[in-house]
């Protein structure tokens, strides 16, 4: 749910980002045609998250470029996902998201909740089509649900070529509108985990205690996206693309299921408490990406800054290079390379007697840290325009101590470990 | 009565405008014998093309029509090739029928004097060897269009 | 990062954009030099399908997201 929560979001940016891609109409599909991509894609940590994800894309032009793109996704998710909460050299209980029932974690271990478990659905349908001359429009709606959350979005863009068509500049705007209604309710911000150590005289004294520390009902967000693109023909082999994107976002956007270690001062968690984000988020991104033909292998190289107001700037390099290996054969080894600095308002644990910030979360995403992806894909030219791919990645995230001193029993324990995953992917195209 | 003389004067103009003498080439590599401009009496529709752009593979049936159709009344088709590799042009020829002429180009030298401003780009020339319009682009929506233009200068005398 | 340096970083893309569009109207090729740039794997967005799913997978387990967007140019063809 983790992932997929996240994911809704990135799927109506995806979907954003995918339509504004749809305007150039660039791998142009035949008149009349459907153009059919379909593709499987596990993803697995080690002991952490599973996630598998089905992918149907059509594509048809119905004549003179006026083009039709529909997308359905479907993933389902499982496995244990961190808590925020710190390891600690005793085991420790927690209360389910639900209130309904508790979970121990082992010694030494990092926190982890396993109770997630959901299924998720999207749909995509963008319309492309030229406008006038050297002008093309291009409108989508877009729509993700899964149990406790729902995702909609609008997007809207233009693109105009100049220069024989070797500079095209696209403006594109999308609006999302996110809801959410986790089971068990929202925490109260900061409020403290109900722990049923049998200390209450009765199951609704329980109940009761813990509702206290829950709002009720649904909350939602809204994200504006505003993007500017240029695209540029260098040269007979060299393509080169620069956007910038403005991304605003209003709401909620706590994780309900993330909480805070409070420790003393010899480490020892003394109790927890829910973590607490802003709900406002404005984000500038600017990203470059490059293509470049040789005679038998074709470079895509690319390169994102990101800046946010909760003070995480990040980099991300990304290179891919095909090599053909004969008429109707490619490999692709893909490396990327990701960095962040930590939220403003992160922080591995809280200090029992600290006074409470106004915001705080623990969880490693919001965290500095570095992370990599190495792979390659293995792609097989059927004719008639029908492909068959293999991919093959892996994927570790470092998450980085940003500063944080650990006291007493902390420092033997290891809080920021790594996450080590495998995605797999067979695409079939025709 | 002055709309009438201001949209007399504008047809005027815009004939002028694109009566644009079409700049010469040689025919030989497309088997036609001669140059370009030898054709005059004919209306020449010139089509530039390449295997690698796919909007182009659309005209093929729609100007072998338009051949088989008029050639009678005097017109002739000319398709003018941009590819660099020969090998993909046999490829492109073995999935597109076609029995038009082509006039080979791989530098580009035929593109370069009629100023092509993308592909495929066609250029229809009177019975005098003046460029009278230009397409930039194929559209099938568009070919009852393209075939009014056509018959429009078959009728024109010479 | 302050609202201020916030303003100025976006003036600064914008007019690096505008700079950029005005440099290029020198770069470029022939419309009939798009042999290799209409190749599909030269499509900004080729990998469509493989960019979206990672897109999910790194908006879930990053803070950051966003930001390509526009595949453009590569084919001349209208």
């Amino acid at each position: 749910m983790q992932l997929t929560k996240k994911g809704n979001i990135s799927a109506a940016l995806a979907a954003a980002t995918c339509s504004l891609l749809g305007l150039q109409a660039h791998a142009e599909v035949a008149d009349n045609s459907w153009q059919i991509d379909t593709a499987l894609l596990y993803y697995g940590e080690s002991d952490r998250v599973q996630l598998a994800e089905a992918v149907i894309n059509a594509n048809k032009d119905f004549g003179d470029e006026h083009i039709f793109n529909g997308k359905l996704v479907i993933d389902t998710l499982t496995g244990a996902s961190a808590t925020g909460a710190v390891a600690q050299n005793n085991v420790q209980t927690f209360t389910r998201p639900s209130g309904n029932g508790q979970y121990d974690i082992v010694a030494g271990d990092t926190p982890l909740d396993d109770t997630f478990k959901d299924t998720r659905v999207q749909l995509d349908a963008q319309w492309t089509q030229p406008l006038w001359e050297n002008v093309r429009g291009s409108t989508g709606v877009h729509l993700s649900k899964e149990y406790d959350y729902l995702s909609l979005a609008v997007n809207g863009s233009l693109a105009k070529d100049f220069n024989q068509k070797n500079t095209t500049l696209s403006v594109g705007l999308s609006y999302a509108f996110d809801s959410i209604d986790p089971e068990g309710g929202r925490p109260v911000a900061l409020s403290k985990m109900v722990l049923n150590n049998d200390q209450f005289a009765s199951e609704e004294a329980y109940q009761q205690a813990f509702d206290a520390t829950r709002l009720p009902g649904s909350d939602d967000k809204t994200t504006a996206d505003v993007l500017i693109g240029l695209t540029q023909v260098i040269n007979r082999r060299l393509l080169m693309q620069f956007n910038y994107s403005f991304s605003s976002v209003d709401g909620y956007q706590t994780d309900p299921f993330k909480m805070l270690s409070n420790v003393d001062q010899q480490g020892i968690t003394q109790n927890l408490v829910y973590e607490s984000r802003p709900d406002t988020r404005t984000r500038h991104n600017i990203y470059w990406q490059s293509k470049y033909a040789m005679d038998n292998a074709i470079a895509d190289v690319s390169y994102r800054f990101s800046t946010d107001d909760w003070k995480i700037d990040s980099h991300t390099f990304d290179s891919r290079l095909r090599f053909k290996l004969s008429e109707n054969t490619y490999i692709q080894p893909h490396f990327r390379y990701y960095q962040q600095s930590a939220a403003e308002f992160y922080r591995p644990f809280l200090l029992d007697g600290d006074p409470l910030p106004q915001y705080a979360s623990a969880d490693y995403r919001l965290g500095e840290m570095t992370a990599y992806t190495l792979g390659f894909k293995y792609g097989i030219d059927m004719g008639n325009g029908e492909e068959l791919a293999f991919r093959l990645e892996y994927y570790q995230q470092d998450p980085k101590n940003n500063g944080f001193d650990q006291p007493g029993a902390l420092q033997q324990l290891d809080l920021f470990p790594s996450i080590k995953a495998v995605i797999a992917q067979v695409s079939y195209r025709f | 009565m002055k709309a009438k003389l201001l949209l007399f004067i504008f047809l005027f103009y815009s004939v002028c405008v694109t009566a644009k003498q079409a700049p010469n080439f040689s025919l030989e590599s497309s088997g036609l014998q001669g140059q370009l401009s030898e054709l005059q009496g004919q209306v020449v529709y010139l089509d530039f093309w390449a295997s690698w752009c796919k909007p182009c593979r659309k005209s093929f049936p729609w100007m072998n029509t338009m051949q088989q159709r008029y050639a009678a009344k005097g017109l002739q088709i000319i398709t003018v090739n941009l590819d660099q590799d020969p090998k993909l042009v046999d490829q492109f020829l073995s999935k597109v029928s076609s029995n038009l002429p082509i006039v080979y180009d791989p530098q580009g030298n035929i593109a370069k004097a009629y100023q092509l401003l993308g592909m495929p780009s066609s250029y229809l020339i009177d019975r005098q060897g003046n460029i009278r319009q230009t397409h930039q682009g194929f559209f099938n929506k568009k070919t009852a269009r393209y075939e009014q233009e056509i018959k429009l200068l078959l009728n024109e005398l010479e | 990062m302050s609202k201020l340096n916030k303003t100025r970083l976006s003036k600064i893309s914008a007019i690096i954009l505008l700079i950029q569009l005005t440099g290029c109207a020198s770069l470029g090729v022939q419309p009939w030099e798009r042999d290799l740039l209409a190749k599909d794997a030269m499509a900004l967005d080729s990998e469509g399908i493989d960019l979206g799913l990672d897109d999910h997978i790194y908006f879930s387990k990053e803070a950051t997201s966003g930001g390509r967007a526009f595949a453009g140019g590569g084919c001349g063809c209208n």
